[in-house]
This record gives structure tokens, sequence and C-alpha cells, in this order.
């Protein structure tokens, strides 16, 4: 039993192609029809096709898309970055940015840790199971087996919205409190840690658990002895992915209104203030490199002690952070908190369509779609061919170079929260759905340049120096073995940032680049509350649309 | 009968572990050599020593005619010695998402040209030659399954047909049948020896069942913690030699 020991393995485990998860999901994908019909190539073509419509729709080779007069606001930005606002007191005001985003951070990943735990038991087949005799489903009776099914679809809604969404609910219930960003991160991370912990449960209940339970154990005991101290080296490193994933969201919230970095990005962007905005970028990227170092070292080496470590230092942070938000749960839970909820949900029934009606919502939830493909498209393409590049493992020095350039390149994208890089590209592209999918794209590439890197360094080698060692030239050996040995994976991470991108072409449309992103915020503007709901179920409706669709290309490619 | 593998005083030192110490050895063309010894023993390091692939720290090779010294030669003499030495290895080390054809195309890679070479995956060339390979191993109609959909036979016949198209001088097999059952180890020796035999080809195989190369093969070459225990005809190992071979150390 391996623990995950790359950013790669805590993936496979959102996916569920962790080994044990993949093989009691092998029955379910070969009932499928869809996946026994298409093949990886004919899922190639269908992708070419709605690539080449997307663009077409976004208007490539039919009308003006540049807008040349704004290369120079563009240089100026990038001129900005060698010298970074350093005054003293702008410094101070970042460190204190820092604090607030890095609190949203830590308490939205403790709550979803904590959401992830009593969840994850829940909707674990483990929980469900009779008697715990290690019998998969059905489990019994057919009431215990729809109740897992229920349960199941039921949190599965958190992870279809994005985090901006439920920080816009939230302002409305909660008002300009420090719960609504720690919330609208603990909710949907929540319920993707439920996931991923579901499945940890599973994959180590047929041992102890199993045997705790024949011996007359409770289901709680049981789990408590047989599968959480098991599970905790996991579990802590899977939070601290999570970390790094909050972070990148608490940025994006800050720039919505919760404070922090975020915010400050935004407010020297509107003062067009580059030098202070390169600052903050800077700061953000050291941060993130920080996290990621840490989460790589406590998972290439899980010991004890660092184990511990982490776990004290989450502890601190966590109180650390209380304290930096003035924390205040009895407000949250007054019964003012209650009247808005009823009010919420008053203004928000019926769903009404905006004023273009229902066809309008269609029609934007296709455009949606599209900026989500293109995004994705131009994010995989980028990331393959820097993936090779930037995969350490390289023994000549001026290899290690490019390489150590390459990964701080893709630390750059991803530090930039997609908002900005929307901005950006909004000076250089008239507004519509390709900025939008431009800037996603860019932010993509990091995130997927990073994963598909860590392919290429655990791809087995020995079929590469088999080839190697009949004489064959370098370029042979890629185009043979190192290629087709990592195409399969690259794609399956592609198929899974898409479902991502979707959720986050909210947050470009709220900037304005197009689709049902940028229909949300005309309407929050309006305070069109039924009008919100009926475009959030459009969103809803489309992300599942997109998991199943990429669902479904992933199965062809086991 | 001209010699194919002639090493002197071959010494390989991997960090502290001395994996060949004083290796002379002369194999003949048309030979088929057996490696036995126990897990250790130094088969597969001496296998990379005769393709290439492992640098001794000190002795001389020579194989094919040519003088490996790695530190001497430029990377293009390498390659060119390379491509006359097949090598099959236990794990197969085959590309599983590639189709059949590729994988069998891969023996050619030495000698094609990049641009060849890359025309192939798009459209495969040489079938006919990879068709005849695969159906002399039984196994004609599978040229355009996915590699890592067949069964494990199957792809122990795909390697072979590799080394088939490759055509090399030597064949190199480090445990070719370690993970077979006794019928199947079986076979695939005889498919190794009809391959050898076809042309008058070399043939040096690592084998941990002393049986199987008793039966199969001309020659036994004991191996034991880096050095040459014995070296004789296969007629005259005896059921002693094995014993003393794989006695556990005092």
């Amino acid at each position: 039993m391996t623990g995950p020991r790359a950013v790669t393995d805590l993936t496979d485990r959102e996916l569920g192609i962790s080994a044990p998860a993949a093989n009691r999901r092998e029955h379910t994908a070969r009932r499928s029809s869809i996946s026994g019909r298409l093949t990886g190539r004919a899922w190639a073509v269908l992708a070419v096709l709605g690539v080449a419509w997307a663009l077409w729709n976004a208007g490539i080779g039919r009308r003006a898309l540049v807008n040349p007069g704004g290369w120079t606001l563009q240089r100026r930005f990038w001129a900005a970055a060698v010298h970074p606002e350093l005054s003293s007191g702008f410094l101070a005001t970042t460190w204190r940015d820092a604090l607030t985003t890095m609190a949203y951070a830590t308490l939205g990943t403790a709550l979803s840790v904590m959401i992830g735990i009593v969840g994850g038991i829940a909707i674990s087949e483990t929980w469900w199971k009779r008697d715990g005799s290690g019998r998969a489903l059905p489990m019994g009776t057919r009431g215990r087996r729809a109740g897992w099914y229920a349960n199941r679809a039921a949190w599965g809604i958190p992870r279809g919205i994005h985090e901006a969404v439920w920080g816009l609910y939230l302002v409305n219930i909660l008002g300009r409190d420090p719960l609504v960003g720690i919330l609208a991160i603990a909710i949907p991370f929540g319920a993707i840690t439920a996931k991923v912990y579901a499945d940890l449960i599973d994959e180590h209940a047929p041992g102890a658990y199993t045997a705790l339970r024949a011996a007359g154990s409770g289901r709680v005991a049981a789990l408590s002895y047989g599968v959480l101290p098991q599970t905790l080296p996991d579990l802590v490193s899977y939070t601290f992915y999570r970390f790094e994933c909050s972070i990148r969201s608490a940025v994006i919230l800050g720039m919505i209104g919760a404070g922090g970095l975020g915010f400050r990005l935004s407010l020297s962007f509107q003062a067009l203030a580059y030098r202070e905005m390169w600052t903050t970028i800077y700061v953000l990227v050291l941060i993130s490199a920080i996290a990621d170092r840490w989460g790589s070292a406590l998972r290439r080496s899980p010991t004890r002690r660092k184990v511990r470590t982490s776990m004290v230092l989450g502890m601190v942070l966590c109180f650390a952070s209380i304290a930096r938000l003035r924390l205040d749960l009895g407000r949250a839970l007054s019964p003012r908190t209650r009247s808005h909820v009823a009010d919420l949900v008053e203004r928000s029934w019926p769903p009404r369509p905006p004023r273009d009606g229902w066809w309008g919502l269609v029609q934007r939830s296709i455009d949606t779609f599209q900026m989500s493909l293109l995004a994705i498209a131009f994010a995989s393409t980028l990331a393959i061919l820097t993936a090779f590049v930037a995969a350490r493992g390289g023994v000549a020095p001026a290899r290690r170079t490019t390489a150590a350039l390459a990964r701080l390149l893709l630390l750059v994208t991803r530090a930039i929260p997609p908002p900005v890089w929307a901005l950006l590209v909004l000076f250089v592209l008239y507004p519509g759905p390709l900025p939008g999918a431009v800037a996603l794209g860019i932010y993509n590439f990091g995130i997927l340049g990073r994963l598909c890197a860590e392919v290429v360094e655990n791809t087995d080698p020995t079929p590469a120096r088999a080839i190697e060692a009949l004489g064959a030239p370098s370029i042979t050996v890629f185009a043979y073995a190192t290629l087709p040995l990592s195409l399969g994976r690259f794609a399956a991470y592609s198929l899974y940032r898409w479902e991502v991108a979707l959720r986050e072409t909210v947050i470009v449309g709220v900037v304005g680049a197009a689709g049902l992103g940028r229909l949300l915020e005309q309407q929050r503007a309006a305070f069109d509350y039924s009008g919100m709901f009926a475009t959030v179920l459009a969103l809803l409706t489309l992300s599942l649309v997109v998991d199943a669709i990429s669902g479904a290309a992933r199965r062809s490619l086991r | 009968m001209t010699t194919v593998v002639s090493l002197r005083a071959v010494r390989v030192t991997l960090g502290v572990n001395v994996a060949l110490d004083g290796i002379d050895l002369d194999i003949r063309s048309g030979e088929r050599v057996a490696l036995v010894g126990p897990s250790g023993a130094g088969k597969t390091t001496l296998l990379g020593v005769c393709n290439a692939t492992i640098r001794p720290t000190s002795g001389t090779v020579r194989v094919l005619d040519l003088d490996l010294d790695l530190a001497q030669l430029n990377a293009r003499d390498v390659r060119s010695v390379r491509r006359r030495i097949g090598t099959v290895h236990q794990q197969l080390h085959l590309i599983g998402p590639l189709r059949v054809i590729h994988n069998v195309n891969a023996g050619h890679l030495g000698t094609w040209t990049r641009g060849r070479a890359l025309r192939s995956l798009m459209r495969p060339v040489q079938v006919a030659q990879a068709t005849d390979a695969l159906a002399s191993l039984g196994m004609a109609g599978k040229i355009d399954e996915r590699t890592d959909r067949l069964s494990g036979g199957e792809q122990q016949r795909v390697a072979l047909a590799r080394v088939l198209v490759q055509d090399p001088e030597l064949i190199l097999a480090d445990e070719p049948v370690a993970s077979l059952d006794p019928a199947r180890a079986e076979e695939v020796m005889d498919l190794l020896c009809d391959v050898v035999a076809g042309r008058a080809r070399t043939l040096v195989v690592s084998l941990h069942d002393f049986e199987l190369a008793r039966r199969r093969c001309d020659r036994l070459i004991g191996l034991r913690a880096g050095r040459v225990v014995f070296d004789e005809p296969a007629a005259e190992v005896t059921d002693a030699m094995g014993a003393s071979l794989y006695r556990i150390a005092p």
C-alpha cells in the first residue's frame, strides 16, 4: 500500500482512478453503453470538431478580434514586473492582506476537512453496508441502496457550483461577514474531500474494520479504531493539497469582496497601479511556492514527525486565523440570518429566465460550454508541450536550468487569478467568449502543466531504454516510448481540468467576458434573484453534462 | 567460427557492490549459451555489458568485432553496434498504449531514419514483414490490437516478433521465462531457439531453471557472486555442479 507521492496521485483520488477504486468501478464502466461504443480515436475527432466549432463561434477569421491600441497598456503592465512597488507603506499593507488571504484559506480548508470526514463517512459504501461483511453493492435492503445513491447525488451538487457563486449567495445571507469567504471555500471543497475520503475508507475497510465489525463492535467504534488511524496520513496529505487550492480560491473570493490579496489586486488594477500589482503577484507566487514545497515534501516521505508537525502547525494557523478574521459565530447564527435565508428563498422562487427567455439561457450555456472547451484546448496543448521541458530528471546543467525556468513559468501562470488574466487579455482582445477562454486557458495551463510534468517524471523509463538499446535516435525514442506512454494520462487530466474550467467560466464572466457568468453578474447587480436562480440551475445542469461527457471519454482511455 | 563476444578481465562495480569480478569469456557465432546462477550472481549485468548499456569499471569488451570502450566510442558507433544486438527483457518493456504493429516495428528503430520512424506512426510501413514475423509466432490476427490489451503470453510473442524483424546477429535474453508456467516456458524457449537456428545467430540467455538450460542450450556458464564458477558444454554439466551453484553461502 503506497500513499500519494505526487499531485497526480491526489488528482487520481478525486477522479476515483486510484487502483482499488478503479477496480470497484470497472463493473459500472462496462455497463455504460456510450463508453463501450466510442473509442479513444472517436473522442479525439469529436474534440477537434468541438474546438473548431467553438473557434468559429468565437469569430476567428470572421471579424476583428485584436484591439491594436491595447498593446501599450499591456506593455506597461509587463514592464512594471522589473520594479514592483516596494515602499514600506505598501509592503505593510501587502503583509496584512497576505495574512487575511491565508486566514481564509486556512479556515476554509479546516472546515472543508471537517465536512469531508463527516460526509465521507456518510457516502462511503462501508457505512451503508448492513454487517460490514465486505459485500459490495447491492447492500441488503433496497432502502439502504436508495439512501446511498441519494446521498451521493446530493453531495455532487455543492461540487458543481464554483466558490464564487457560493460567495455571491452567502453575502446575501450573512452580509459582509468573514464567514462568507470561509463557507464559500468550505462547501464545494468539503464535498470533494468527502468523495475522496469515502474512497479512502472503502479502500481500507476490508481489513481491520471488517474484523472489528465481525467481533460485534458498532460502526463508529469500528471506524475510529479500524479506519481513521490508517487513513490519517493520506488525509493530511490531501488536506495540504486542498490548502494549495484554497489559497487560489481565497484570492479569487478576495477579488469579489472578501478582502486580502485578491481585493488589493483589483483595487490596484482599477487605479492602473501596475507596480503595486506586481508586488502582490510576487507575494502570491511566493506563498504558492511555499505551500507547494511543503506539500510535496510531505507527500514524498510522509514520516510520522512531518505529519505531526504539519498537524500542529495547521492547528496554530487555525487559531491565528480565527483571531485575524475576528470570527464570531454568534452573529452568523442569529435570527436575522434565518430571516435572510427565508427572504432569499422567497425572492428566488420561481426561477425566471433572462429577458430573452429560456432559449437565451440555452444560448448562453452553449457560449459557456464553448468557452470552457477553447480554454482547455489551449491549456492542454501548451501544457503537454511544456511538460517535457519542465519535468525533473535531466542531468545536463542547461537542461536543468530550462526545466527550472519552465516550472517557474507554470507557477506564475497559476498564481495569478483568472480574473486578472481576463482583464489583461481584455486590453488586447475585444470582449466576447475568446478573451475569457484565453484567460482561463493561461491559468489552467499553469495547473495542467504541473500535472503533466509529474506524469512525465513518473512514467516508467524502461521501455524507452529498451528502444534506446536498439540504437534509435532520441527523437524516435520520444515518439515511440515516452509520448505514447504518457498521452493517456495527459488526456485524462485535461478532461478533469475541463470539468473545473467550466465552473471557472463564472469568474471570468464576472469581469465581463461572456456566457452565463456575465449574465449572473448582471442579474446580481440588478438584484434579480429569481433570474440568478435560473442561471445557477443552468450552470449546474451544464456542469453535470460536461462531467458526464468527460467521464465517458475518460473511461474510453482505460 | 568467429568470436561474437569476447570479455577480458571485466570488472563492474555498482557503488560498493561488485557485480562482476574479473570475467574472461569467449562466445562464438552460432552458440546457444545459458547463464545460470542464483539471484544477484551478475547475470543481468553481464548481458548489459554485452549490449553496451553498462560500462565496465575495468577490462576490455569486444562485441561483433568492435571494441566497446564506452569512454572512447562516440554515440554513432555505440548505436551502430546496438542495432546488431537484439535484447529480450524479462519485463518485455513493450509500449502498452501503442498497437502491436508499432511495437513490432520498434525493432527497426535502430536503422530507420527519424522521418521514416515518425511517418510509420501515422501509416505503418513494412507491414508485410511484421505480419510474417507475427504469423510465424501464431499471432497473425493481432497486428492492429492495442498491446496492453493482450494476454501475458501474447505480449511475450510481440517482444519476440520485435527481435525477429530487427534480425540481429546476437540475441541477448534476460530471464525470458521467469514469470511463465513450465509449459509456456518450454514453448518460449522453443521459439527463441527456432529464431536462432533459422539464421545461425548467437543466443545468450540468462535462466533460473537449471534443467531447462541443460535441455535447450549448448553451453552453460555458471555465475556466482560475479565470478565464473564453471563453463562447460551442456552435456558435461552435472547435477552436483548445479547444486553447488545454488547452495546458500556458509
